[in-house]
């Protein structure tokens, strides 16, 4: 071991995945800040510009979407290495490159004025009908790229890792006990959960680059061109597939720690190795549920979509939330903060499941497609969902596990926070209802009812936000000198 | 739909937060044996079945007929929708109700959302306009009155302010 690499081992503060989990904690107090902003001015509050709406909705929105993904992966690794070897100079690797994105990201978004929205869906991020420069659109997808880069060598690492540990990526996701009923030694659900994230976040992540190799190559040489209803399903594929997977990936957190508390092992069943294998194909095969209005694509695609968008909330419930609440039930658990935010987490993603697919109907997207309905479904699975595992782990790994469960002020922040964020995934929801569209920097003055309240909301939510934080970090802190010293 | 939409969710979200209520509230004591992997598979098995013969059935229903579905004839109105940053060209500008309308949608330049609103207000259909392919989405029209077309897919700095307005003419 270099000098280095031990004294980075005796401050974990330093350990890459607390710095992930801490440095994206900060960056989601600072993203809801943006949201708040946003909530505002469409209340009337305060007097952002459509120019700097839509650049703050850009950065929130590619700002929230790669911090999901970078506190994800921060509990992928953190729980996989319980069981493969990784190589902690990857994890490095990819803060470097993840980091080196993020910079462009906000040069092209705060001094270039890029406000394309963080889907860049082709050809906007070249024509801009003159708010934005063509090299600035470029500045912002080479960030992206990077980004992009730092994920894939990522996976590349956790995929070579579970091969080598488990002879093979079949044999991690379980197949042999799916196919011939038994496997000796059984992966557990972690590993089970972490290969098949590998696998589709791979296939997404090499069709968004892509995508984004194009649009960059449609900008320098002016004779390229793409068809964009291609380049609509490829952005997609990429776009559903990596959200999916941040959640995907926090969820290990649930089946790695919740045992602790019941005392009762989560293990790998038969059926939690076929709900895991089928969610791997339909996270991939149901993207078309996003080009249900577009009438141009064959038919049978769009049935897909929306058969399927069902059809991944049934293995999501059977497996995860039927495993979790069977785990609770008279277990005598006592669940202090981050228990509690676990099982909030499982609560939200359902819940908020539930209005996603509702809105995969062709029928009903007809109606709700790019209305706030679709903000009020992924803020309800993010903020209550992917998020709330988020600070689950960060929590645990400050303060540890606390006996006597949750304290006045730890109940205080958590119902804050939840009863923010429902109120304001709800409140989108009816918004969208009454067809308030998505994504307008200034709202009709009858649309305003709906977004009072949300500003309300926000406020808590962020106060609950920065409670969990505020609570994490000097915990940390601390532990850290402690083990150093120890 | 909108209001068939919206309760169906509520009512969904309100049965997942019923399902963790109850089990919370019965958090413990603990029992020694835990019963739960048979109980759970039991459960498990009969939600499967019965989510599986629901999706189907739902399936049938909201696909049979198609909705994207398009009438042809002599009796069919065509409306030819251009979307361009930032404004709308509708061709006629004026239909007859109570009769199949079709509009086609393109656009010159980026993707744009093809959006009609009722005179309340409320949001009836809409189709993707984008450069290069042209969308087909049909209505007729129940009540002659002023509608709003507004736009459906961020188009950049005027997104918001992409409006025009469909006249639906009463029976002459
Ligand atoms: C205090 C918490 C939050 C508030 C107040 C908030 C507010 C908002 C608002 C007002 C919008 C724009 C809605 C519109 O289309 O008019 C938005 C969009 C969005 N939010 Fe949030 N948000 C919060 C938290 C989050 C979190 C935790 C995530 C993800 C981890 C997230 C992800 C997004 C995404 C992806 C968009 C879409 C941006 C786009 O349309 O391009 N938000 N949010
Ligand atoms: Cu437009
Ligand atoms: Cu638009």
């Amino acid at each position: 071991m270099t000098p280095l690499a031990a004294a980075v081992r005796a401050a974990p503060i330093l350990e890459p995945t607390r710095l992930a989990l801490v440095s994206g904690g900060l960056v989601f107090l600072l993203m809801m800040t943006l949201g708040l902003l946003m909530k505002a001015t469409q209340a009337g509050f305060l007097p952002l510009e459509p120019r700097a709406f839509y650049e703050v909705m850009t950065a929130h929105g590619i700002g929230m979407v790669g911090t999901a993904g970078l506190t994800g992966v921060a509990v992928l690794w953190h729980f996989l290495g319980r069981y493969v070897e990784l190589d902690e100079r990857v994890f490095w690797a990819f803060l470097a490159s993840f980091l080196s994105g993020v910079v462009l990201i906000l040069g092209a978004v705060f001094v270039g004025g890029f406000a394309a929205a963080w889907t860049f869906l082709y050809p906007l991020p070249a024509i801009s009908g003159g708010v934005w420069a063509p090299e600035t659109a470029v500045v912002y997808l080479a960030g992206l790229a990077l980004v992009g880069t730092g994920f894939l060598l990522l996976h590349l690492e956790c995929a070579r890792a579970l091969r080598a540990r488990w002879g093979g990526l079949a044999h991690a996701l379980g197949w042999p006990l799916l196919f011939r009923g038994a496997q000796d030694p059984l992966p557990p659900p972690a590993v089970v959960a972490a290969a098949a994230v590998t696998v589709f976040n791979l296939l997404g992540l090499v069709v968004g680059a892509a995508v984004i190799a194009i649009s960059i190559l449609d900008i320098v040489i002016p004779a390229a061109s793409l068809d964009p209803l291609l380049a609509k399903n490829m952005i997609y594929f990429f776009g559903h597939v990596f959200i999916n997977a941040t959640i995907y990936m926090a969820v290990i957190a649930v089946y790695e720690i919740i045992p602790e508390y019941t005392g009762r092992p989560w293990t790998t069943s038969r059926i939690f190795v076929a709900a895991w294998s089928v969610l791997l194909l339909f996270v991939m095969a149901v993207y078309p549920h996003h080009l249900l209005q577009d009438t141009v694509m064959p038919a049978w695609t769009l049935a897909v979509g929306q058969i399927l968008s069902y059809g991944t909330a049934v293995p999501l419930v059977a497996v995860t939330t039927l495993g979790l609440l069977s785990q609770l039930h008279r277990s005598g658990a006592r669940l202090d903060l981050p228990a509690a935010l676990l099982v909030l987490g499982v609560g939200g993603w359902t819940a908020g499941v539930m209005p996603a697919w509702i809105d995969g109907i062709v029928a009903v997207n007809k109606v709700m497609h790019n209305t706030l309905w679709v903000p009020g479904h992924f803020h309800m699975y993010l903020i209550l969902g992917q998020v709330a595992f988020v600070w689950a782990v960060l929590l645990r790994l400050a303060r540890g596990r606390d006996e006597r469960g949750l304290s006045a002020s730890d109940g205080i922040v958590f119902w804050l926070y939840l009863l923010g964020g429902a109120g304001l995934a709800l409140g989108f929801l009816i918004a969208g209802a009454a067809s308030v569209p998505r994504r307008w920097a200034v709202h009709d003055p009858a649309w305003i009812v709906h977004d009072v309240p949300g500003v309300l909301f926000a406020v808590m939510v962020l106060a609950g936000a920065a409670g969990f934080f505020a609570k994490a970090v000097p915990g940390l802190l601390a532990r850290g000198a402690a083990q150093a010293r120890g | 739909m909108q209001e068939v939409v919206l309760a169906a969710s509520l009512l969904a979200i309100a049965l997942v937060v019923v399902a963790f209520v109850k089990v919370l509230r019965e958090l413990g004591p603990g029992e020694r044996r835990w019963s739960g992997p048979e109980q759970l598979s039991r459960l498990r098995g009969r939600i499967l079945w019965l989510s599986m013969i629901a999706g189907a059935a739902l399936a049938l229903l909201t696909l049979l007929p198609w909705p994207h579905a398009v009438p042809t004839g002599p009796a069919v109105v065509s409306v030819a929708v251009r979307a361009s940053m930032w404004a709308w060209e509708l061709d006629p500008t004026r239909v007859p109700v109570g009769v199949p309308v079709v509009f086609h949608a393109t656009s010159g330049d980026v993707n744009h959302g093809f959006g009609v609103f009722d005179p309340s207000g409320k949001l009836l259909f809409q189709t993707q306009a984008m450069p290069g392919w042209v969308n087909k989405v049909a209505w007729t029209f129940t009540e002659p009155g002023r509608y709003r077309v507004l736009c459906l897919e961020y188009c950049g700095l005027v997104h918001h302010g992409m409006m025009a307005e469909l006249e639906v003419l009463p029976r002459s």
